[in-house]
C-alpha cells in the first residue's frame, strides 16, 4: 500500500534520527583519543601518541584521593539509599494509607528539583551541625537525591507481580519479616540491585551538592574535574574523564545484564 | 498503663491488623530522612528569603527592581524554552526510529541513549569545551580544511550553551517519547491505514495525538531541568548567558548574599514545584519507570 514518496520520507526521517544519535554520542568520545596525546595541548588529531597522561594521572595524588572520596561517599550513600528507597517502595506499593500520592511525589521530588536549591538549603544546616565538609554531610545529601532512583526501579519490580503471593505466605503462617525475606525479596532482588547501581552511578557523577558540601580534603572526582576545568585544560583532565567514563559504562553494563536476566526470568515465570 | 492497653485494644478492634498497615510502617525511616534532609532545608531557604536581612518581601522587591536580575530570569526562561523545543524536534525522529527497532538494534540504540543519560554533566560539557575552544577540535578542522579563515567564536556565547544543553538534555526527551510510542497499539495505525488515511494524515490525526502524553512529559522534564542548569552555562556561556542557578551560586560564593540567593532559589523552587506537579499528572499515564528509562 505504501507508495514510494512516503518510503523516501520515512528513510529521510531515519537519516535525521541517525544524525541526532551521532550528535548525542560522538562528542563525548572525542575525549578518548585526546587523552592519549603526546603533547600538552588539546588538538585533534593529537600530534603523537603516548600514555604519559595516564602515568601522570596515577602519580597525581589529588586524583587518587578524589577517586577514593567518590567511592567512600558513593558506596555507603548508594547502600543507604537502596535500603531507604526499597522501604519507601514497599510501603507505598503495598501499604494502604491516606496521602500515598503526595508521599510518592515527595519521594521522587529530589530527582526533579534543581540541585542548587537543595545545596543552598543543606549548606547552612550542615554548618550549624558542625559537619560541613565532612563525609556525613555529603553522604546525607547524596542519599536524598539518589533514593528516588531506587524507589522507581523497586516500585517497577513490585508492580510486576501480584501482592497475593505475600498474602498466601502469611496465610500459611509466615510472619511479615519471613514473608518479605522468602517471598517478596527474591522477586524484587534484581530490581534492588539495579537500583543500587543507579544510586551509586548518580552519586559518582553528582557535582552541585559536592561543590557546596565537600571541602578540599573530601572533594569527589567530579568536583576536582570542575576545579581543574576552570583553571586549565590539559590531556590530564581528558585521561581522568576517560577513567570516569569507563567506570560509568561498566556500571551501566552490569545494570543492563541484571535487567536482561530479570526480564528473562519473568518471561520464564509467565510461560 | 491499663488505660493505654484498653485504648490500644479498642483501636485494634476498630481497625484490625492487616499486612498493609505493617507495610505503611516501613515508610517511617525514608520519611524521616526526607523530612530532615530535603523538606527542612527547602523550608529554611524560603524562611531565610523572607526574614533576612529584615522581615518582609524586601529581597523579592529587590529582584523585581533590578534589571540585571530580571534579565537573568528572562534569559533562563527563554533558554529553557528554546532548549525544550529544539530537543523535542530532534528527539521525536529518534524515538520514532527506536520504537520500531527490535532485538539487538533496539538494545544498541537504547545503549546509545542511556550511556549519555548516565554520563556526568561535567564530562559532557568538557567534551564541548574541547570541541569549541578557539584552537579546539572543530576550529582546527574547519581552518585546516579551508572552510573558514578565522577560527569561529563558539564558546562563551549563546551558541555554545544551546548546543551543549540540547545535547545533554536529549535523553530526557527521547525516553518519555519512546515510552509513549511503544505503548501505541499497532492495530490502531493499521486501522487508520485501512480506512484510507495517507501516512501524513495517520500521523497528524492518530500517531501525534497518541504520543502527546510523552511530548508533554518530555517537554516539562527538559524545561524543568534546563531552568536549574548550572555547569554548562557556567563553562560554555558568557556573562550574557547567566542563568538563575549560576546567579545563585555567585551570590553565595562571591557576594556572600545568602538572603538574596535564598530568594532566587525560592522562585526557582516555586516554578519547579508547579511544573513538577503538572508533570506528575501527565506521567501517571506513562508510568514513572518508563519516563526515567529504568
Amino acid at each position: 500500500m505504501a507508495e514510494t514518496p512516503w518510503i523516501i520520507l520515512g528513510n529521510a526521517i531515519r537519516f535525521v534520527a541517525v544524525l541526532v544519535l551521532i550528535y548525542l554520542v560522538l562528542p563525548t568520545f572525542v575525549i578518548v583519543p585526546l587523552s592519549f596525546s603526546s603533547e600538552s595541548f588539546l588538538s585533534f588529531p593529537p600530534p603523537g601518541w603516548s600514555l604519559r597522561w595516564y602515568e601522570q594521572l596515577i602519580a597525581h595524588q589529588d586524583y587518587g584521593i578524589a577517586l577514593a572520596n567518590s567511592l567512600k561517599i558513593g558506596l555507603p550513600a548508594a547502600a543507604l539509599a537502596t535500603v531507604l528507597g526499597t522501604m519507601a517502595a514497599l510501603g507505598l506499593a503495598r501499604g494502604n494509607m491516606p496521602g500515598r500520592t503526595l508521599m510518592t511525589i515527595i519521594v521522587i521530588a529530589p530527582l526533579i528539583l534543581p540541585p542548587i536549591v537543595l545545596a543552598i538549603g543543606l549548606f547552612p544546616i550542615m554548618v550549624r551541625l558542625g559537619i560541613i565538609g565532612t563525609y556525613p554531610a555529603i553522604l546525607f545529601g547524596h542519599i536524598v537525591v539518589s533514593m528516588p532512583l531506587v524507589f522507581i526501579t523497586v516500585a517497577a519490580a513490585l508492580k510486576s507481580y501480584s501482592p497475593t503471593f505475600e498474602l498466601a505466605a502469611m496465610t500459611l503462617g509466615a510472619n511479615q519479616w519471613r514473608s518479605f525475606w522468602h517471598v517478596t525479596f527474591p522477586m524484587i532482588r534484581l530490581g534492588v540491585m539495579v537500583g543500587f547501581i543507579f544510586a551509586f552511578t548518580f552519586s559518582f557523577d553528582e557535582i552541585i551538592l559536592a561543590l557546596f558540601l565537600t571541602n578540599s580534603a573530601t572533594r569527589t572526582l567530579p568536583r576536582l574535574l570542575w576545579e581543574q576545568l576552570n583553571l586549565y585544560m590539559t590531556p590530564l583532565v581528558a585521561a581522568a574523564t576517560v577513567v570516569i567514563l569507563c567506570i560509568t559504562m561498566l556500571m551501566l553494563f552490569i545494570a543492563a545484564s541484571i535487567s536482561r536476566r530479570s526480564d528473562a526470568k519473568q518471561a520464564d515465570g509467565s510461560s | 498503663m491499663a488505660a493505654i492497653d484498653t485504648a490500644q485494644r479498642a483501636q485494634t478492634l476498630v481497625r484490625p491488623w492487616t499486612p498493609a498497615r505493617g507495610y505503611a510502617l516501613l515508610l517511617l525511616a525514608p520519611a524521616a530522612v526526607l523530612a530532615i534532609f530535603f523538606i527542612w532545608p527547602l523550608v529554611q531557604v524560603v524562611i531565610r528569603s523572607l526574614v533576612e536581612p529584615e522581615i518582609g518581601l524586601g529581597n523579592y522587591a529587590r529582584i523585581f527592581a533590578t534589571t540585571t536580575y530580571l534579565r537573568v530570569i528572562a534569559n533562563t526562561m527563554t533558554l529553557a524554552a528554546t532548549v525544550a523545543l529544539v530537543t523535542l524536534v530532534l528527539a521525536y525522529p529518534v524515538a520514532w526510529m527506536v520504537s520500531g527497532a527490535r532485538g539487538n538494534t533496539l538494545y544498541f540504540c537504547l545503549a546509545l541513549i542511556l550511556i549519555p543519560f548516565w554520563t556526568s554533566v561535567v564530562i559532557r560539557t568538557f567534551a564541548w569545551m574541547v570541541l569549541f575552544q578557539r584552537r579546539g577540535v572543530l576550529n582546527s578542522f574547519l581552518v585546516s580544511s579551508g572552510l573558514i579563515e578565522q577560527p569561529l567564536r563558539l564558546m562563551h556565547n549563546s551558541i555554545g550553551v544551546h548546543i551543549g544543553m540540547v545535547h545533554i538534555l536529549l535523553p530526557f526527551m527521547v525516553l518519555p517519547l519512546l515510552s509513549s510510542m511503544r505503548s501505541i497499539d499497532p492495530t490502531i495505525m493499521r486501522a487508520a491505514s485501512v480506512l484510507g488515511a495517507n501516512p501524513l494524515r495517520q500521523f497528524v490525526h492518530v500517531y501525534l495525538p497518541l504520543t502527546m502524553p510523552g511530548v508533554s512529559a518530555g517537554v516539562l522534564l527538559v524545561f524543568i531541568s534546563a531552568l536549574g542548569f548550572f555547569i554548562t552555562p557556567a563553562l560554555l556561556g558568557g556573562p550574557q548567558n547567566m542563568t538563575i542557578a549560576v546567579l545563585i551560586e555567585q551570590q553565595t560564593s562571591r557576594l556572600l548574599d545568602w538572603p538574596m540567593a535564598s530568594a532566587l532559589a525560592s522562585l526557582l523552587l516555586a516554578a519547579t514545584a508547579l511544573l513538577y506537579l503538572l508533570y506528575d499528572r501527565i506521567s501517571r499515564h506513562l508510568g514513572a519507570a518508563g519516563v526515567l528509562g529504568g
